[in-house]
């Protein structure tokens, strides 16, 4: 049977229960990951994953009709085959006008606190608004969206199914979206086979992974690119913010915007470096094409001001150097262990993609 | 034409309240007084010197007010209380930049621990560097410093939940 006609069937299935007076039950969904990913999740109590709730979730997720217009879904630009980016420099919404910031990968959500690039919605529920209404993004209310599903054929019967009651309210539409968002879990890369002893990286894969472990220290003859400071760790990022050395006076102010502090000029959320391979362009602006650009700017243009992060300053391979200053041929084993970073199963998983495809 | 002029003003005092807030410390959590500490708060409080190797292996002496008194002012569970279910209590500091360290009350408590644990704002006498400023906690002893959290700006005392 086609995924339609699947759809279709589940919708039919959810009828009997319409306006039935059953007790509703729903299954619990458990997030399936390694052990070395660590247990500091985060599920709302008022959210718990249930395989109905992620289900809807997932169909709301290519739901173009949340969209004014029913132009787009959450999906035009966190497209799958792309680790959830859509490789432009800047997302355009129902109105064509481009958003301010480029668009981020949703992979491994579940462990992520502060949201956004500059990190100012506290859950998935509070994010997830965003898109939703903002005027060059999805551009409609919730209360829209939520009529527009009620008077859907497929709708009401999996909402009854996932929350146990006949109305659709804009709190169902984000809490049953963060749920499915929440299983976008990425673990299956070569780098986990390696981690579990399944694999063995080339060597230029493997000295691309030691310079991406070790912090630089030439008084030893010890050369590092000591990406691991921040994007350490299996989970290849650490919840921390950085000015990153990108501009003396940046256009967008990032976290400085919500604190006020100065210390914060330029700062943004480090991002994972799963699948990074898939999401170009990088930084919070899309400003650099490749992971070569990329290597480039850390290796020899971090660019000085009062807010950069102290773990770019002076921090190189050459006695007494303010910049890294990787060789060409260490930029290209750093590049080659990041392709090990490539999730194939997570960008391929049927139950992450469009089922209206 | 007077549109524009209170663009300009409110833009300009907009970027001047931005640029004068300030760094201050919240002390909050398992506390009796939650504390706002401000630069000057921390000054009028008792000042320490301790000697120290930060990552770069040399010795600095570095001055500040030892994190026991700032939660003793703000009434945690310290000295004589610092026993039964409180010794499941655990202090986090917050950066700045996000980055997260954590203590066990004991270790803070100079009724326990000898080295004392030293929330400094000076090193060899000058103001810390950029980007670690203003106050850094330093760990005498402590042979990698990645509990020297820089950009203090938040400590929360709670109690471990299993």
């Amino acid at each position: 049977m086609n995924k339609c006609g699947y759809i279709i069937l589940l919708g039919l299935a959810a009828l009997p229960f319409r306006g039935s007076r059953m007790a509703y039950t729903t299954t619990p969904f458990t997030p399936e990951y390694p052990a070395y990913f660590g247990n500091r999740i985060n599920i709302p109590a008022n959210n718990p994953l249930t395989r109905e709730g992620v289900y809807l979730g997932r169909l709301l997720f290519y739901e173009t009709r949340l969209s004014a217009g029913n132009k787009i879904s959450c999906g035009s630009c966190h497209q799958q085959r792309l680790a959830f980016t859509d490789g432009k420099t800047f997302s355009t919404g129902v109105d064509q006008v481009p958003t301010d910031r480029n668009a981020m990968s949703l992979a491994n959500l579940l462990w992520v606190r502060n949201f956004f690039w500059d990190g100012r919605a506290g859950s998935l529920e509070q994010q997830v608004l965003t898109p939703l209404t903002a005027p060059h993004e999805m551009g409609q209310s919730l209360e829209t969206s939520a009529q527009k599903l009620k008077h859907s054929t497929l709708y009401p019967g999996l909402f009854r199914a996932a929350f146990g009651n006949d109305s659709i309210s804009g709190q169902q539409i984000i809490q049953a979206l963060a749920q499915f968002e929440r299983t976008l879990i990425s673990a299956g890369a070569p780098y986990d086979r390696y981690l579990a002893g399944q694999y063995q990286p080339d060597a230029a894969a493997m000295n691309g992974m030691q310079l991406f472990m070790r912090a630089p220290d030439p008084e030893k003859n010890i050369r590092g690119a000591n990406c691991a400071h921040c994007h350490g760790g299996p989970k290849l990022f650490i919840e921390t913010f950085h000015n990153n050395g990108l501009d003396s006076l940046p256009a967008d102010p990032g976290r400085e915007k919500l604190t006020g502090l100065a210390a914060d000029r330029g700062r943004f959320r480090v991002p994972t470096l799963r699948n990074i391979a898939l999401t170009a362009p990088y930084m919070h602006d899309g400003r650099f094409r490749t992971l070569q650009e990329v290597l480039d700017h850390y290796s020899d243009h971090i660019i000085n001001s009062a807010a950069l992060s102290p773990v770019l300053r002076n921090t190189s391979n050459e006695a007494g150097g303010t910049a890294l200053k990787l060789s060409s041929s260490e930029k290209k084993d750093i590049i080659a262990f990041l392709q090990l970073l490539t999730d194939s199963a997570f960008i391929s998983n049927p139950q992450f993609s469009n089922p209206f495809n | 034409m007077t549109h524009k002029l209170i663009t300009f003003i409110t833009t300009a005092v907009l970027f001047t309240s931005a640029v004068q807030a300030q760094t201050g410390i919240s002390v909050e959590g398992e506390v009796s007084r939650p504390l706002k500490l401000t630069a000057a708060d921390i000054g009028r409080m008792k000042n320490v010197e301790v000697t120290a190797a930060d990552r770069d292996g040399k010795e600095h002496r570095y001055s500040g007010v030892p994190v026991y008194e700032i939660l003793q002012q703000a009434g945690v569970t310290l000295g004589a209380q610092l026993r039964g279910e409180n010794m499941s209590k655990y202090l986090l500091v917050k950066s700045g930049d996000g980055y997260e360290v954590l203590f066990s009350l004991p270790e803070l408590d100079s009724t326990f621990a000898s080295r004392v644990i030293i929330l400094a704002d000076k090193m060899d006498g000058q103001p810390l560097p950029a980007g670690k400023g203003p106050f850094r906690i330093v760990v005498p002893g402590e042979k990698k410093p990645a509990r020297w959290i820089w950009e203090v700006r938040s400590m929360t005392v709670r109690f471990a939940k299993e």
